[in-house]
């Protein structure tokens, strides 16, 4: 959609004013939105990524990211500020998991910060839970046909995370370089293969 | 640690349904607002489990009723061969949805 | 069913299985305005004021047609206003007035 400076005035009027009208009636603290842009501005997929590389090297932490996924992000200091519930989702070598909102747009956002836009648009949420396949191609990835793909559509509390298989012949990284290969696109499942040589996807 | 075996639990502190079993959603089409995808409305599905702990409906959150109405989601599985006829995919591709147990009653067998 | 059971009963957001075109794989930088109102939706949560479910319904209360026409952050920003009207924490007419007096803020300090 083009950005018109005209058509975002009024919006923008629209929450300046209801922002400065929910503070003066001591509705909301005039800190608050800024106190939750910086929240919001330190979430971003480089906090999933480190989940990803933690569980890849520590089979325990694996286990219990595997049975509760928000405590298990508590345990790295990632805060959930909401009530929703994180349930962490493991590729293997006979499944591919994959994450959409069919309803609006529910994203784990505080382990992997705000959705693409792509994510919160139609064409992907009317299509992952009729034709992933077909989908997933035009993100470049093929499930092979004896591969299961299991379409989580998140329409309640709990969030998806997609933990993707750790990528062959790299065993003396350290977790930093692990978790810098772990894409956001891998961690919504768009994606399923990550390269082991620092390529960018 | 032996759970103790003398504790009455409270009405829907238990889970109605256990993984592995078979529901029915229920085929109701609300006016305005609901959380359950017309896609899902009347299909049998297979309980994967139950999330816990119980939650508020969202349907009744969304007009404001926080409380009160605390009952168990349930992760079901439907084939999506099931889902959709012209289905492009393998027969072993599955969706998984959270479902709240109002929506939810035990499949005929 | 006919095209007036479907109408009402079937929400414009529900989208699941129906046809659409190929992806837009594009992104974009949240404008300023956007991260504030994104902000706000989270406070407004926690502080109990509207929760994520009641922003949810009062997307979708907009109506096809604004919500075809008016954008994702657009439509939240809306749908608070008039939440926040049902709920008479604000009236349209205070909101009305003090959008006036941000305009004019603006525009005396271009």
């Amino acid at each position: 959609m083009a950005r018109d400076a005209e058509r975002d005035g009024i919006f923008e009027v629209m929450e300046t004013a209801v922002r400065e009208l929910l503070t003066d009636k001591g509705l909301i603290a005039a800190t608050d939105i800024r106190r939750q842009i910086e929240v919001l501005d330190s979430r971003s997929p480089a906090l999933g990524a480190a989940v990803v590389a933690r569980a890849w090297t520590d089979p325990a932490f694996k286990q219990r990211l595997l049975e509760n996924g928000r405590m298990a992000c508590e345990e790295l200091g990632i805060t959930f500020y909401d009530d929703t519930q994180l349930i962490v989702l493991e590729n293997t070598n006979e499944v591919h998991n994959l994450v959409v909102c069919t309803l609006c747009s529910c994203y784990p956002r505080p382990v992997l910060g705000l959705p693409p836009d792509w994510y919160k648009l139609k064409p992907y949420r009317a299509r992952a839970v009729y034709e992933p396949r077909q989908l997933l191609a035009e993100f470049g990835t093929v499930i092979p046909d004896d591969v299961e793909i299991r379409v989580s559509d998140s329409t309640a509390m709990v969030r998806f995370l997609i933990l993707p298989q750790r990528p062959a012949g790299i065993d003396d990284l350290t977790t930093d370089q692990l978790a810098a290969l772990v894409t956001r696109d891998a961690m919504i499942g768009v994606v399923r293969d990550l390269v082991p040589s620092g390529a960018v996807m | 640690m032996q759970t103790l075996s003398k504790v009455v639990h409270a009405d829907r502190e238990d889970p109605v349904f256990e993984p592995g079993d078979r529901v029915q959603i229920d085929d109701r089409q609300p006016i305005g607002h609901y959380r359950v995808p017309t896609y899902m409305r009347g299909k049998p599905a297979t309980v994967i489990a139950a999330i816990r702990p119980t939650m508020v409906d969202n349907e009744a959150e969304s007009f404001g009723r926080n409380a009160g109405s605390r009952r168990h989601y349930y992760r079901v599985f439907v084939p999506m061969t099931e889902l959709w006829s012209d289905y492009r995919g393998t027969d072993n591709d599955g969706l998984y949805i959270e479902i709240f147990e109002t929506w939810l009653k035990r499949a005929e067998p | 069913m006919n095209d007036l059971s479907t109408l009402i009963t079937r929400l414009p957001n529900d989208v699941g299985g129906q046809p659409a075109g190929p992806l837009d794989r594009s992104e974009h930088e949240l404008l300023p305005w956007e991260k504030r109102c994104h902000a706000l939706a989270d406070v407004l949560d926690f502080r109990k004021i509207i929760n994520t479910e009641e922003k949810r319904r009062g997307v979708e209360a907009l109506g096809s047609e604004q919500i075809g026409k008016l954008g994702y952050y657009e439509r939240w920003i809306v749908a608070f206003a008039n939440i926040l009207f049902q709920k008479g924490l604000l009236t349209p007419a205070e909101l009305a007035v003090r959008m006036q007096a941000v305009e004019e803020r603006q525009r005396s300090s271009e």
